[in-house]
């Protein structure tokens, strides 16, 4: 499964794993509402991603530009794979990277 | 990144990828065809290398990777001939067309037929190595393979892309489709998020981004164009050249990177605020046409031909009241009825050349097979017919054009010997003659030997050794179920089929064939297709209780005929229209309706391929839309009758079909009882009296009255 969200007390965890695209973006937005409705910050792991589609882009900076709205701290948690960022760059997604705090 | 997901709708569009490839093929097909005459012709080879690098870029965007992988051998074959370094030859366009056939049957899907070929496309790309010598075409997965290189001057592009709302759903990728831009020239793109609403009202599987670019490349427009070919109905796309110069250009960019959604930076605000802020499509197509699956399209036709019948019902009930309300309003849906009908018909309507244009290949390939020089050419390929039509004509004309290149046209030492061309010459040709169609195969070969073929004939027993046959009568002979002069069967024909087929098919769709040859000049196959299937405008007529509906297209006049006419001609069927002898047929005897005719009957003029004809009958009701429901299995063989229609008082009325009518009763009379069809015997005396002088007929000058 490539979302898991694991509840912490301070804040809660969202893991992307594998391949994360359309086939899981309707679990990825409910992940994410729910995460931000919590009440406390959220931490987006892609460590373990290999790969988004545009989908997955659209829905996180969109729950990013919510969380900086509702004053909710979204952070990236680790590292993003170099494919990734690699492909965020390479298909112009200046504004969503620095949305997500990446280099 | 960029991976295809796997949901329900994808299958839906792997199909359309298909069916989108196989148009690709037939072009490439045709390109290559084309090349094979022109060989140094770089406009063709563009056309090739565009449409194999289309093929394989969209193929693996679609997870056809394996059609992918194949096509980039092909595509860095012509690559190499774009570049000078490989020539044009008669091995490298075989062995291309092979390799479309096995692209062909890589689109169908088919996992264990596509193991079962991977042998004969190990063959295709061993000899395209051997062809292209030391370029050897490395395996590609993706789009991830080296860029594109493109000769000629590099120039700057602006491209807006916004995939449509259900692109991901389709299982496209946007970011596919850039890195495939990117293998163009040097790519400088912004994503623009702005559409993206609020997380909860965000559909997670639409696609919300658009992308802003400047492409620096030799490639053109076509060339870009074609990388979204696949998804072009479902995407905006603009292309537009840049104004400024690359440096200019360049900078404007990153000034637009600065302010994503100022689009002004890049020219496209014109455009928007000529169209009112709408968004222009660049290519004209995207915002006319699209696809639509030809059962949809069956639907709506049968769905027009339940409300054309419902109107008339509609029209026969207000004809009954005197409510001028209801008579308005029923008008206003007879004429609406009138124009969608119309519509709905010209929407089935497709121009000939597709189904003409595939037979480049069948040509070439028979004639390098029979060792014959060939070549087609085409005449009225824009003509339109209804679709339905139009898909059972490849099998009739792939057995007429074999027929031709096995048969008719000559080995080419004989060419040479009657003095004729060694390259002999296969003409396909399609017009409009009224309601109908004629497509034509002819061929300037060694003709048709009537004599032959009577002889061939007798001894089948097909007719009688003393039958006195005219030429026609001869040649419609070859249509016989298992009737074949050949000597020798070949992989080709002569077994007798192919024009059987041919005949079968032509009934079927209520058409007739024409057959003219002429000895050491060539052949000449007409058919005569009608233009639909589906609804005609008619001419409504009775006769006592039965009624008839006559093609309007084919009704010329109208002619009263009195007792008094028909005893001054002596009982012969014979109308004298302005001083022309026109034969009639009585309907009430052809059809056997019981009852007297009146005082004066209708004569309805009609042309038919065997010239001007009368019908006999009583009344002429007038035009109607007529729906053509077919009679079913049982009356499949009465040919005369093209169906049934259900009038708007709940009667059924039988549709003539005039020609075939025409050709009945005038073939009894040459054939005399044998053959005869129903109550055609009646009706044949004033027929047997066209010889008759213009004193014989009914009327004398002006009596005859047109309407």
């Amino acid at each position: 499964m490539p979302l898991t969200q694991k509840q912490g007390v301070e804040s809660n965890l969202l893991l992307l794993e594998g391949t994360v695209d359309i086939a899981c973006a309707a679990e990825l937005k409910s992940l994410l509402i729910e995460g931000l409705g919590a009440g406390k910050s959220m931490r987006v792991s892609m460590e373990r991603a290999d790969s988004l589609d545009v989908t997955a882009v659209q829905l996180l900076w969109a729950a990013a530009r919510e969380a900086k709205a509702g004053g909710v701290e979204l952070v990236l948690e680790g590292l993003v794979p170099g494919p990734i960022q690699a492909a965020l760059g390479g298909m112009g997604f200046r504004e969503f990277r620095s949305a997500m705090g990446m280099s | 990144m960029g991976q295809v997901s796997g949901t329900g709708s994808v299958d839906q569009f792997r199909q359309s990828f298909c069916e989108e490839a196989r148009d690709v093929l037939v072009e490439l097909e045709s390109a290559l065809l084309e090349l094979n005459e022109n060989r140094s012709d770089e406009g063709l080879v563009g056309r090739v290398f565009r449409g194999l690098h289309t093929l394989k870029g969209s193929g693996s965007m679609f997870g056809f990777d394996e059609l992918a992988e194949f096509t980039h051998n092909l595509e860095t074959a012509f690559d190499e001939v774009r570049n000078g370094r490989l020539a044009v030859c008669s091995d490298l366009i075989d062995l291309t067309l092979k390799a479309l056939d096995r692209i062909r049957m890589l689109l169908e899907d088919d996992r264990e037929k596509a193991a079962g070929e991977a042998p004969l496309r190990a063959g295709i790309r061993s000899r395209l190595k051997k062809l292209t010598g030391s370029c050897e075409a490395e395996p590609t997965r993706g789009v991830t393979n080296a860029p594109v290189v493109l000769s000629g001057q590099v120039r700057d592009w602006h491209i807006h892309f916004a995939p449509g709302a259900d692109m991901m759903r389709t299982g496209a990728d946007p970011f596919l489709l850039l890195r495939e831009l990117g293998r163009m020239g040097g790519l400088s793109l912004q994503a623009s998020m702005d559409a993206v609403p609020p997380l909860k009202e965000l559909d997670p599987e639409r696609c919300y981004v658009s992308w802003e670019m400047v492409l620096a490349t030799t490639a053109d427009r076509d060339a870009i164009r074609d990388v979204f070919i696949f998804v072009d109905d479902c995407c905006e796309l603009v292309i537009e050249p840049a104004s400024a110069s690359s440096c200019e250009t360049q900078e404007a960019f990153k000034i637009r990177e600065v302010c994503a959604a100022d689009l002004t930076a890049i020219g496209l605000a014109d455009q928007r605020a000529g169209t009112g802020g709408r968004r222009v499509y660049d290519k004209a197509d995207n915002a006319t046409s699209l696809r639509v699956p030809a059962g949809k399209l069956d639907q709506f036709v049968d769905l027009v031909g339940e409300l054309v019948t419902v109107q008339a019902r509609l029209s026969e009930l207000s004809a009954r009241r005197d409510d001028p309300e209801v008579a308005e309003v029923s008008e206003e849906i007879e004429r609406l009825t009138s124009s969608l009908r119309e519509n709905s018909m010209n929407i089935r309507m497709m121009p000939m050349r597709s189904t003409f244009e595939k037979f480049r290949r069948l040509v070439h390939d028979l004639a390098r097979d029979l060792g014959k020089d060939v070549e087609l050419t085409i005449e009225g390929a824009d003509t339109e017919l209804d679709k339905s039509v139009i898909d059972q004509l490849s099998d009739p004309l792939m057995h007429l054009i074999r027929n031709s290149m096995d048969h008719g046209i000559e080995a080419p030492g004989m060419r040479g010997t009657c003095g004729k061309r060694s390259t002999a010459t296969i003409h396909l040709s399609a017009r409009h003659s009224g309601a109908s169609v004629l497509i034509g195969v002819s061929d300037d070969g060694g003709g048709i030997d009537a004599e032959a073929v009577r002889h061939r004939a007798v001894e089948k027993g097909l007719v009688d050794a003393d039958a006195t046959l005219t030429e026609s009568q001869i040649y419609s002979l070859i249509f016989q179920p298992g009737f074949s002069t050949a000597k020798q069967l070949t992989d080709v024909s002569g077994r007798g089929v192919g024009m059987d087929v041919v005949r079968q098919r032509v009934e079927s769709l209520r058409g007739t064939i024409e057959v003219v040859s002429k000895p050491g000049v060539g052949t000449s196959v007409t058919l005569r297709l009608p233009l639909t299937l589906a609804i005609i405008d008619g001419l409504l007529v009775s006769v006592g209780e039965a009624y008839f509906v006559l093609p309007l297209a084919v009704t010329l006049e109208c002619i009263e005929l009195t007792r008094a006419d028909v005893e001054r001609a002596n009982g012969k069927h014979l109308a004298n229209v302005r001083g022309e002898l026109i034969p009639y047929i009585r309907l009430r005897q052809y059809f056997d309706i019981a009852g007297d005719a009146p005082e004066i009957e209708q004569i309805m003029m009609v042309e038919t391929g065997e010239g001007r004809y009368g019908f006999v009958v009583d009344k002429v009701l007038g035009d109607c839309q007529t729906v053509i429901k077919n009679l079913g299995r049982v009356y499949r063989h009465v040919q005369v009758v093209s169906g049934a229609t259900i009038l708007g008082n709940g009667s059924v009325a039988l549709i003539v079909d005039p020609e075939r009518l025409v050709q009945e009763v005038v073939r009894s009379l040459a054939h005399g009882v044998r053959g005869r069809p129903l109550g055609a015997g009646r009706g044949r005396e004033g027929l047997q009296s066209q010889s008759t002088t213009p004193a014989d007929g009914p009327g004398h000058g002006d009596r005859a009255r047109s309407r």
